[in-house]
């Protein structure tokens, strides 16, 4: 290669790509505003109902409780099969406050956030040595120790649970189900602006960067301790606020479901088959979890053996998930429009050998 | 002033003993070599000075303050950057977004950061802006958008060493910054080295197979073999120092048996 022959292209070069950088961002937030506008407007159609805006919140519930896994499974390459537990600690924060002090439901989804995320610290760093199927099996064994606690500890009432008033917001008495669906949908907007900037930004690339080579983030002067809580906090807020908002779905909480494993993995599964690392999995993995047992009905147990042919389809098939398939040519599209923008010239030069960066 | 320097560092992995009583110092401004046949300790001495791997004894100072009980993520705040002997980078990432995380300790607050708050914006823009710099400097500009796992191995290597210039260190350990290069791409990386020591002012201590780039480079050389220090010099003298020659002969000798 001969340096003197590529001298005034690359200010042209970088430029054309800082420009193309931010047409990919503007598709983006179009994508993304059409999206909500959408999820925004239909249920003012007179033909739907008010069951149909519920379904839709369980919708978004999940979506964010995957999100919550996301930020930790997907972005941080920390397994987990516990997320129920921060989905309780939630829901039971919240509707202590709403059966006890009458709380508001907003209230009630910030202390159940913060509360799991308390929660969610502690254990990033008790987890600190942990990692693989050693993080899977301690988070797994966390869901658990919640759901003995919710059973027997007297004031969460066991599986006798306890029910809460209507959902009441800003001084409205019972703001529906369009209104809780609205709820929601806020909190879904919001959490996903927020995730955005996360993983664009400096802790964002941290997180990403202890996932795939550890050593060089490291000696870049990434706190390993830190960031793993960091991300373990941050992860078990967003399920928490999902779980707040689970509880007052049903206006009801009981040990009867929260002691029990399923909504692990529930969470998981979704979180896996839409894709962890990609924003939009979530949303994907969501609807998936849902939709299922709702098309099955009849069905329980098939709609359980479906989740799992699906999962372990998604696994063999496409283990980045749904999303990632979808984006697939879209993405490969932007990085061949990248890499030519900025005069990429290393492929022609062959030698494409050894394997990509990532273990030491 | 010394940058760098270790005193009497042993190391044993179970009955291996890596390093036995090494001791070595890096002068401010210089381009030191290390070298010795394979296995001699020279990655896990790096890995010690860089503090990845514990050492059993002896002291390991960074200009005169001991580092002994430093953790690894705290070495880039005190000017020591470093690359891996097996490249250590993120294939799914471009070349751009490797060298960014070199400069992580420049982001600031995390949590401005990772709220996108307008001061955030403006330090990733200008260490967008630096991560530029840094690639032209090594000419790799043209690639800045590419992944990493398009990359040649070459290629590959260098971007560890962007990386790391991207923290803007004093000190860079670069582990066989070489290995797996064409002629022209190791003419190339010599002329960059040299660059950096001479325009920059970094220090550079350097692990090397290829005899032509460690003995045009360095000012100064150490040599050891089987975990100890075997001798030390100018490169005409390590050349001409017969315990050396017969150090790399043997392992000739073992490679041809
Ligand atoms: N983590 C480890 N566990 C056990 N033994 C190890 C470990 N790391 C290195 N060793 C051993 O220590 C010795 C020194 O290894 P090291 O990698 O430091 O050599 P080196 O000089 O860098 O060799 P090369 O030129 O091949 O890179 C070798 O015998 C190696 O097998
Ligand atoms: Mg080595």
């Amino acid at each position: 290669m001969v340096a003197a022959a590529r001298t005034s292209a690359p200010i042209a070069n970088r430029q054309a790509v800082a420009a193309l950088k931010a047409r990919f961002a503007q598709q983006n937030w179009i994508f993304a505003g059409v999206l909500f506008a959408l999820l925004a407007l239909v249920p003012l159609l007179p033909v739907v109902e008010g069951w149909m805006a519920t379904q839709a919140a369980l919708v978004i519930i999940y979506i964010l409780a995957a999100q919550g896994v996301s930020v930790l499974t997907g972005h941080t390459g920390l397994v987990t099969v516990g997320h129920g537990g921060f989905l309780a600690i939630g829901a039971y924060t919240s509707a202590l406050m709403s059966h006890y002090l009458g709380a508001d439901l907003l209230s009630g989804m910030i202390c159940g956030g913060l509360m799991a995320a308390l929660i969610g610290c502690l254990l990033g760093l008790i987890f600190l040595r942990l990692a693989g199927a050693f993080m899977a099996i301690g988070t797994l064994g966390f869901a658990f120790f919640i759901g003995t606690i919710v059973n027997n500890v007297p004031i969460f009432n066991g599986r006798t649970g306890f029910s809460l008033p209507p959902n009441n917001l800003f001084g409205v008495i019972d703001i529906g189900d369009f209104g809780f669906y609205y709820v929601c949908l806020v909190t879904l907007a919001l959490m996903t602006l927020f995730m955005y900037s996360l993983v664009r930004s400096g802790v964002g690339r941290a997180f990403k960067a202890l996932r795939d080579a550890e050593k060089a983030a490291q000696s870049s002067g990434v706190n390993r301790l830190f960031y793993r809580t960091l991300a373990f906090t941050i992860s078990a807020f967003i399920t928490g606020v999902a779980g707040a908002l689970n509880g007052h779905i049903v206006s009801f909480v009981s040990a009867e479901v929260y002691a029990d494993i399923w909504y692990s993995v529930d969470i998981l599964v979704a979180a896996i088959v839409g894709g962890s690392a990609m924003l939009f999995g979530p949303f994907i993995g969501g609807v998936f979890i849902v939709m299922v047992p709702f098309f099955f009905e009849e069905l329980a147990d098939f709609s359980f053996i479906l989740k799992g042919i699906v999962l372990i389809g998604v696994l063999m098939l496409a283990p980045a998930g749904v999303a990632d398939v979808a984006a697939r040519p879209f993405r490969a599209m932007r990085q061949r429009a990248l890499a030519q923008a900025g005069g990429a010239t290393a492929r022609e030069h062959g030698r494409t050998g050894g394997s990509p960066g990532g273990a030491e | 002033m010394t940058q760098l320097r270790c005193e009497n560092i042993t190391v044993s992995f179970g009955g291996v003993v890596a390093c036995n009583n090494i001791s070595l110092e890096v002068p401010t401004g210089k381009i030191v070599g290390l070298i010795g046949p394979n296995g001699a300790g020279k990655t896990t001495l790096f890995n010690v000075l860089s503090r990845f791997q514990d050492h059993d004894s002896g002291h390991i100072y960074y200009r005169d303050q001991d580092i002994d009980r430093k953790k690894p993520h705290q070495m880039v705040e005190l000017g020591m950057a470093r690359t891996f002997q097996n490249i250590n980078l993120f294939g799914e990432q471009s070349t751009l977004d490797n060298i960014l995380i070199g400069a992580h300790h420049l982001i600031g607050n995390p949590f401005a950061d990772m709220f996108s708050l307008p001061a955030a914006r403006r330090t990733e823009r200008s260490l967008v802006q630096r991560a530029n710099e840094i690639a032209e400097m090594l000419h790799m500009q043209d690639e800045l958008d590419t992944l990493v796992k398009n990359l040649p191995y070459g290629y590959r290597k260098r971007v560890e060493l962007a990386r790391a210039l991207a923290s803007q260190p004093e000190l860079i350990l670069l582990d066989e910054p070489v290995a797996g290069c064409n002629d022209e791409e190791t003419d190339e990386l010599r002329g960059i080295v040299q660059r950096l020591n001479r325009e920059l002012g970094i220090t550079i201590f350097l692990v090397e197979h290829d005899m032509s780039m460690v003995m045009n480079v360095c000012d100064y050389i150490y040599v050891i073999n089987f975990g100890s220090n075997l001798a030390d010099g100018t490169p005409a003298e390590v050349q001409a120092n017969a315990d050396v020659i017969s150090a790399y002969l043997g392992e000739e000798h073992d490679d041809a048996a």
